[in-house]
């Protein structure tokens, strides 16, 4: 297995640059996830990798060889598509040993190869079946099939999941997590979910117009957003947003508006003329609104707030709130029996606030 | 209440039937005119080939005439250059429909594929060729043969049908290519292939339908052409089919008996092709490939 480093790589369509000196270090037997919206240029990113994109600029290396130059055979990659590009006249057998035979292997090692991958996948009673004989998620496993056989130092998976139901997406992602810790192997994976993104990777990179916005593991991604927009885009439900200004009051640091004033618990170097401490946003996760006062936690004054919409998810309720002109959701036990209409308080989690400059989106604290 | 909707509902579904049933009818009706009229004059050659010869001018209608036999068919292989006539077509048409497939596949594929400049101008004035009668291009093409010297050889006609043939082919591989998902040639590249091997391994499997239909394009566009035929060649052992049956027209007395039957034995070639070709004539072949 191997490292990859992107190096200020640049991609230009004529005049139009799609990707912005993007620098990045893939560790070795690291699950590392692209993610953003559509048109952010993660998949760009990947097909660069693969040799599929010409680099406009920068350099590309796998381990400490760059690539730039070298056709995508070359490269010791391997991809799996989001379409899965099965070889539809090759039987599943032929299509994962395609690879292999180009490389003139010789058979009792094809043989073996296509025999442990086909029993890691379980798909070893369709070897003989042509791909239109497989449903959907079968020819997801013979694509990857067809990966893993080659050992390649480099896995790339673009979307690979996003042509399935959700519940085989669900299982896929658990066995694409197995499969990396069997495999140890280093990968690459762009992907527009987030839950893929969250459950998957060993580090995200969050893409937006070009840029990647934010480098780090799940957890650093989901508790210190970078900006407003990675904010936005990690976490389901999404964070709530609210506008107002920084005051201070005696020896205390309040976040205010019409409706709310938050005291915000943490220093903020406010000789920082970046920032314009009178319009910036808070931000607060669905589950750190709460319903009631917890004992053990450090909670904001009161809110008034009215129910608008409360949505049923078995286990949780999504309560749609407005405070003022302000909506907030917040995610509670299922118990929960206010209904639309209804007037009740709550509290914000003073531990997990998020301040960020409303003009740049950048994070404050 | 319900029973009245249920009786109009039962009587709209018996006129719906009714004239289901009449369109049905209007269409086999046509169908069957359209059959007779193809036919008919096949019918009517095959007659002709049977007749003994002093009934050639006979009126009679009937499909196998009174004394039939295939004396004509015997004449026309024996005392004529039929069979020569026939080997010279078959060999002409076998090599330039190869030759056309083949320049069709890889520059279909280029049209397809590349992006260069001129692609779509390429494209177009190749469509244009197809816009200007045959009759326009025979002298270029006569005087380009004669300048290369190529008058009166297989090769002089194989580059004329070859070049003839090649626009259309081209359009229908490039249209039969854009279908084709790119991500298998890029799961080929990655899987280790070069450009060229990912169009043979990949892409040209996948294309045999089309391939099939261009093939059978040129066969039978050389197969039956005269006029370039005509032109080119002068020389009458190496005359194509068709200007030697044209020969069997004499100025006082045309052999109707032999033109007949060899009109008919010419058929077999392409009837033949058309018939081992049609089973690479499916499409769908490349279903379960991608995401379906």
């Amino acid at each position: 297995m191997a490292s990859v480093t992107f190096d200020y790589v640049k991609k230009k369509y004529g005049e139009v640059e799609v990707l912005h000196a993007i620098s990045l270090d893939v560790k070795d037997n690291e699950f590392l996830v692209l993610v953003g919206p559509s048109g952010c240029g993660k998949s760009t990113l990947l097909r660069m990798l693969a040799g599929l994109e010409e680099i406009s600029d920068g350099k590309v290396y796998i381990e400490t060889r760059l690539v730039n130059a070298l056709p995508p055979r070359d490269r010791e990659i391997a991809m799996v598509f989001q379409d899965y590009a099965l070889y539809p006249h090759m039987t599943v057998e032929e299509n994962m040993s395609f690879g292999l035979r180009l490389r003139n292997t010789p058979k009792e090692e094809i043989d073996k190869r296509v025999a442990e991958a086909a029993q890691i996948l379980q798909i070893t009673s369709y070897l003989k079946r042509t791909p239109k004989q497989l449903s959907g998620g079968q020819r997801q496993r013979v694509a990857i099939g067809r990966a893993i056989v080659r050992k390649p130092k480099v896995f790339l998976f673009d979307e690979p999941l996003s042509n399935l139901d959700a519940k085989l997406r669900e299982e896929m992602r658990v066995e694409l997590a197995k499969l990396h810790q069997k495999l140890n192997a280093t990968i690459v994976y762009v992907t527009h979910d987030q839950v893929e993104a969250m459950t998957l990777a060993t580090r995200i990179a969050v893409m937006q117009g070009g840029y990647i916005q934010q480098i780090g593991t799940p957890s650093e991604v989901y508790s210190r957003p970078a900006n407003l927009f990675v904010a936005g885009f990690i976490g389901s439900p999404t964070m709530n947003f609210v506008n107002g200004y920084l005051e201070q009051e005696a020896d205390k640091l309040y976040f205010k508006n019409d409706t709310m004033k938050v005291l915000i618990p943490f220093a903020i170097p406010l000789a920082n003329d970046k920032i314009d401490y009178k319009s910036v946003v808070l931000g607060v996760r669905p589950e750190d609104i709460f319903i009631e006062r917890v004992l053990d936690k450090k909670l904001s004054d009161v809110i008034n707030v009215d129910v608008e919409v409360v949505e049923l998810l078995g286990h949780r309720k999504n309560v749609y709130l407005t405070a003022g002109e302000y909506r907030l959701l917040a995610t509670v036990p299922a118990s929960f029996n206010k209904n639309p209409g209804d007037k009740m308080f709550v509290w914000l989690n003073l531990d997990n606030l998020h301040l960020f400059d409303k003009k740049s989106g950048v994070r404050i604290n | 209440m319900a029973d009245k909707d249920l009786e109009l509902a039962r009587l709209e579904n018996d006129r719906q039937q009714r004239r289901d049933k009449i369109k049905t009818l209007i269409l086999h009706v046509l169908l069957i005119l359209a059959c007779v009229v193809t036919v008919y004059p096949l019918l009517r050659i095959l007659s002709v080939s049977l007749r003994p010869g002093d009934k050639l001018m006979s009126t009679s209608l009937a499909l196998i005439p009174e004394g039939a036999s295939l004396k004509a068919y015997a004449d026309v292989l024996t005392t004529t250059h039929f069979l020569r006539w026939l080997w010279n077509s078959l060999l002409i048409t076998v090599v330039t429909s190869f030759i056309g497939v083949s320049l069709a596949s890889t520059a279909g594929y280029a049209f397809s594929r590349f992006r260069f400049p001129g692609n779509k101008l390429g494209l177009t004035l190749l469509l244009g060729t197809q816009m200007i009668p045959a009759g326009m291009l025979l002298l270029p093409l006569f005087l380009m043969i004669m300048r290369l010297g190529l008058i009166n050889t297989y090769i002089g006609m194989i580059i004329a049908y070859s070049v003839s043939s090649l626009p259309f082919s081209i359009w229908i591989l490039k249209g039969y290519y854009d279908t084709i998902p790119r991500s298998l040639e890029e799961a080929a590249l990655v899987d280790g292939t070069t450009q060229f091997g990912a169009f043979y391994r990949i892409v040209l499997p996948l294309s045999t339908p089309a391939l099939a239909i261009a093939f059978l394009f040129n066969f039978t566009s050389s197969w039956n052409e005269y006029l370039v035929a005509r032109v080119v060649l002068s020389d009458s052992a190496r005359y194509t089919w068709t200007l030697g049956l044209f020969e069997l027209q004499g100025q006082f007395l045309t052999q109707w008996g032999m033109f007949a039957a060899g009109s008919l034995l010419v058929t077999i070639p392409v009837l033949a092709v058309f018939l081992y070709s049609s089973k690479w004539l499916i499409s769908g072949l490349t279903l379960g490939s991608v995401k379906g």
